[in-house]
């Protein structure tokens, strides 16, 4: 039995679901045990940086809170290609790295620039229930992330 | 009552040194005074110690006022600063941000540097230059550079200017007690913002905008005492801000810190603001730095560093970060919050017809927190070294 369309999916709708600011549909996605993740490495300080790290509690808060903050109303866009999947022996787990560009387009005029790249490391577990995110660890290229961003990506 | 254009154009009926014109932050002929008359000769941070850790380690810093610099960790242990060029025909000496190497070498005609400035090679010299010219006669060029207040690389592009300590002064008075220890560089961001360099340094000392930070309402304003902290203005265009106890717990998923930092009273936050462009912000377990580096009126790059402990473990170092991203991460609270503020600044201030007049600075609170007094005290040391009055700033008259 392939895994991958499974997989492929349960990525892909993850996209889609925070694209459309859909927070508690993507945390549906996730294993209770989930982590995420999102890193950096510096040149200039030679040193991997951790720029968020959440469980599944942690991103539940992120995403509650946002209503309090100020963020920018621009829209993301998260473009993905998942590029390989690696299922475990016993069938149980998957591991798949997916390439991921984000774009932000802007209200006033919707001029669309490229906001970040980086590739998604994940850890998908394959059930009787369907497929669920374990980990979620992004790598990010960019560094120069512009303004900044309250949604992860 | 809304305004028209005359109204508009109107000074403000406040003391002179209570508003400032708007052209500040967008006029080409100011900026282009201000990196020769501020940059070009005040005392800038280019990096921290730790990120040159060993000797022969190398870091590249982009200066406001001049060339590129190259800094670099001698054989005996001292850090020194150079233009990052080669003497020979002007091309960059080193191109990657950070790495270590025994010899600088220029790729383009292999000359080659020791960690000294001096010139150890010139391909084919003899050949070449006979004995019209040798190695001596090329060294690099230095830059003034000194290493303090916390382990950061300090440079300044004038060879006759006061000392680092002079310029410093006492307005690290109150975080130096906290800065005795080795500190180490964890998180380092650049950030390109569509804005006057000036207006970040501004957000940075002035807790007005407070009401835009909903972690900082339900964590600081809310609380008791942050209506006592004080502004204390210092010579050179420095202020530092007084703590407070900032109750972290009152904003979901923030919670009670656990390391803290050392002599740092729990929920404590001192903040100093550095003329021209620089901000020791230390608060939860984490410090983080501020360098605004001025590319155009309406451009600025801001280096943003997070530094824990040298001694940190594991566990307390992965601590310092969670605490810095919550606000200061790149995905974090306030840090964006913050930028849309300056970028919104940029956008309504994005030229000199782009209508705005008057920036107001003029809020009197005691000089507590509220108080733009941080502010004020900032544009007099500006107009000082500018000969301009910030609030007329094309007028014939000097401050």
């Amino acid at each position: 039995v392939s895994h991958r369309p499974d997989v492929d999916e349960i990525i892909y709708r993850s996209a889609l679901l925070l694209d459309a600011g859909d927070f508690g549909g993507y945390l549906a996605l996730c294993a209770p045990g989930f982590r995420y993740l999102i890193s950096a490495y510096s040149p200039e300080i030679r040193r991997d940086m951790i720029w968020l790290e959440h469980d599944k509690a942690g991103m539940t808060t992120l995403f509650e809170t946002l209503p309090r903050h100020h963020s920018d109303p621009a829209p993301l866009a998260r473009h993905l290609t998942v590029y390989t999947v690696t299922v475990s022996d016993d069938g149980t787990q998957a591991q798949a790295v997916t390439a991921l560009q984000v774009f932000r387009t802007s209200l006033d005029g919707g001029a669309t620039e490229l906001f970040g790249v980086g590739k998604i490391h994940d850890s998908v577990a394959l059930t009787a229930d369907g497929a669920r995110l374990l980990k979620r660890h992004i790598k990010l290229d960019t560094r120069m992330l512009g303004i900044g961003s309250h949604i992860p990506f | 009552m809304s305004r028209n254009a005359e109204a508009w154009e109107r000074r403000p009926q406040l003391p002179a040194t209570h508003f400032v014109d708007a052209r500040l932050y967008t006029d080409e002929t100011l900026f282009r005074e201000e990196r020769e008359k501020i940059f070009g000769k005040t005392w800038i941070i280019a990096c921290h110690e730790s990120e040159l850790a060993n000797p022969y380690d190398y870091r590249t810093f982009r200066h406001p006022a001049g060339p590129d610099l190259v800094l670099v960790r001698g054989d005996d242990g001292v850090v020194r600063a150079f233009y990052n060029i080669c003497p020979h025909r002007g091309n960059v000496l080193v191109r990657e941000p950070a790495g270590t190497a025994r010899a600088l070498t220029c790729i383009f005609h292999a000359w080659t540097f020791d960690c000294r400035g001096g010139c150890t090679g010139i391909a084919r010299r003899k050949e070449g230059y006979q004995d019209r010219l040798g190695t001596k006669d090329v060294g690099l060029r230095a830059v003034r550079c000194q290493v303090g207040f916390g382990g950061f690389v300090w440079v300044n592009l004038d060879d006759a200017g006061p000392s680092l300590g002079d310029f410093i002064g006492g307005a690290l008075g109150s975080l130096l007690p906290h800065i005795s220890q080795p500190l180490e560089v964890f998180h380092y961001q650049k950030i390109a913002v569509n804005t006057n360099f000036k207006l970040w340094h501004d957000t940075n000392s002035e807790f007005y905008h407070d009401y835009m930070h909903y972690f900082n309402r339900v964590t600081g304003m809310q609380q008791p005492g942050y209506f006592d902290r004080r502004y204390v203005p210092h010579p050179n265009g420095h202020a530092a801000v007084g703590s407070m106890e900032v109750k972290y717990d009152q904003y979901s998923g923030s919670g009670q810190r656990r390391i803290g930092w050392p002599g740092l009273a729990p929920g404590g936050w001192i903040l100093i603001d550095l003329f021209p462009g620089m901000t020791y912000n230390l608060r939860t377990s984490v410090i983080r730095m501020d360098v605004v580096i001025p590319i155009a009126p309406n451009k600025t790059l801001i280096e943003i560093r997070g530094l824990g402990l040298r001694s940190d473990t594991a566990a307390e170092r992965a601590e310092r970060v969670r605490d810095h991203n919550i606000i200061w991460g790149p995905f974090g609270r306030n840090l964006h919050e913050d930028l849309l503020g300056v970028a919104g600044q940029g956008s309504a201030l994005r030229d000199s017809a782009s209508g705005a007049r008057w920036l107001l600075h003029g809020r009197e609170e005691g000089q507590t927190i509220h108080d733009e007094v941080g502010m004020r005290h900032y544009y007099a040391e500006w107009g000082r070294r500018m000969d301009r009055l910030s609030s007329a700033p094309f007028t014939e008259s000097s401050p």
